[in-house]
């Protein structure tokens, strides 16, 4: 076939082109990844203790978590495209990451000295972030597929985005088990979950966003 | 990126570019038309030691160009979004072939303009032959609205197919075309 020819087999009955194509995908997945994530999370281990509705660290990482899902879906959908500006979104995502980690560092410096260690380390310092890791896997599979459907030019940058908005899905459900009540917990412990899903995304960017 | 601007290309192109997003095959084919020259030249310059290859990447890039058309965002230049499929689809080349000429800079001071010229390549893959290799569903799909011309409410009636499941099958087909174009190169 002559490109001439291919020419008017594309264009004849083309019609308008697909709108918002990005969303159309990461939408659903974040519905499913947040509610799979907490549906596991809650039967697994149990929801966390009613007391917590009424204290700040639920809402904390319930917000921090589903700010930083929205920043980071959004670059997502930036680096899904062939060519993109991320400077806006990727000042929203550091930004919130940053607020967070003031927070954070308010609340252990307001927290007397000995209690420190405790504040920093909760009771489940050593299993969060990789429950979160875990809890996030099948929403990165799914933003990793929607991303490939569409037009990527930047692989590992689009894989660490779509890591970062899997591992805030992740977060976003795991809150509703999690029982720590401390702003400097979720400041270290879900950025470092969340940082770890990035890195698998970023590692399997190149070799899974090919088209 | 100096592809991205040459004279008055962009405006031109945008101009009819925007008109094909909203639904104007006309304007559409008369951008492609301007697209395929212009990354013909694009591959021309780059892939000096392996001219065969030229159609072919011009004809994968107008299908990449066609199945992701809703990627592009209208706030950057339409050439700047067409050099950055064309771009990866050479990468994507030099990645299938193993070689090192990736690292070729096209000579300094040889134009689009001097060099080359637009005019069509001939091509050493024939697409139509590949068409076979759909589902008959799909063949059938893109036969009658593609090859045969018809609207896709006519390509209906005559087939006895809804109009949401032809688009379907088109797009799927066109989309497997594209996998089995990679898979033969």
């Amino acid at each position: 076939m002559k490109t001439s020819e291919l020419i008017d087999v594309l264009s004849s009955g083309a019609g308008p082109a697909p709108r918002a194509v990005a969303a159309q995908r990461l939408v659903p997945i974040a519905v499913l990844g947040i509610v799979l994530s907490g549906v596991v999370s809650v039967s697994t281990l149990g929801p966390a203790p009613a007391s917590m509705l009424t204290g700040v660290a639920l809402w904390a990482k319930l917000g921090y978590a589903g700010t930083l899902a929205a920043a980071a879906g959004w670059l997502t959908a930036c680096l899904a495209r062939p060519v993109s500006r991320i400077a806006t979104a990727s000042r929203v995502l550091v930004g919130t990451a940053c607020v967070m980690a003031l927070l954070g560092s308010f609340s252990l410096a307001s927290t007397s000295g000995p209690q420190r260690v405790e504040h920093l380390l909760g009771d489940s310092w050593a299993v969060c972030p990789w429950r979160v890791l875990v809890l996030s896997l099948p929403a990165l599979a799914g933003a990793l597929w929607a991303v490939r459907g569409l037009a990527p030019t930047r692989p590992r940058l689009a894989g660490f985005a779509a890591g970062l908005f899997a591992g805030s899905l992740g977060a976003l459900g795991y809150a509703l088990a999690c029982p720590e009540v401390s702003l400097t917990f979720i400041a270290v412990w879900y950025s470092l979950g969340i940082a770890l899903s990035g890195a698998v995304g970023a590692f399997l960017g190149p070799q899974v966003l090919r088209w | 990126m100096k592809d991205s601007d040459h004279g008055d290309f962009e405006p031109r192109l945008r101009a009819l570019w925007v008109r094909a997003q909203a639904g104007d095959e006309d304007a559409y084919r008369e951008a492609l038309i301007r697209i395929a020259a212009r990354v013909r030249a694009y591959f021309r310059r780059r892939l000096q030691y392996l001219p065969d290859e030229v159609e072919d990447l011009v004809q994968e890039t107008l299908i990449a160009l066609h199945l992701q058309r809703g990627t592009w965002d209208p706030a950057l230049p339409v050439s700047a979004w067409v050099i950055a499929i064309a771009r990866h689809k050479l990468i994507d080349l030099w990645r299938r072939r193993g070689r090192r000429e990736a690292l070729h800079e096209p000579l300094e001071g040889l134009e689009d303009s001097t060099l080359l010229s637009v005019e069509e390549l001939p091509v050493r893959r024939d697409l139509l032959g590949l068409l076979d290799a759909l589902t008959p569903a799909q063949r059938q799909a893109i036969a009658l609205t593609k090859i045969e011309g018809l609207s896709v409410a006519e390509a209906s009636q005559r087939s006895g197919v809804s109009v949401a499941a032809l688009k379907v099958q088109v797009h799927r087909g066109l989309k497997r075309l594209m996998v089995l174009v990679k898979a033969e190169s």
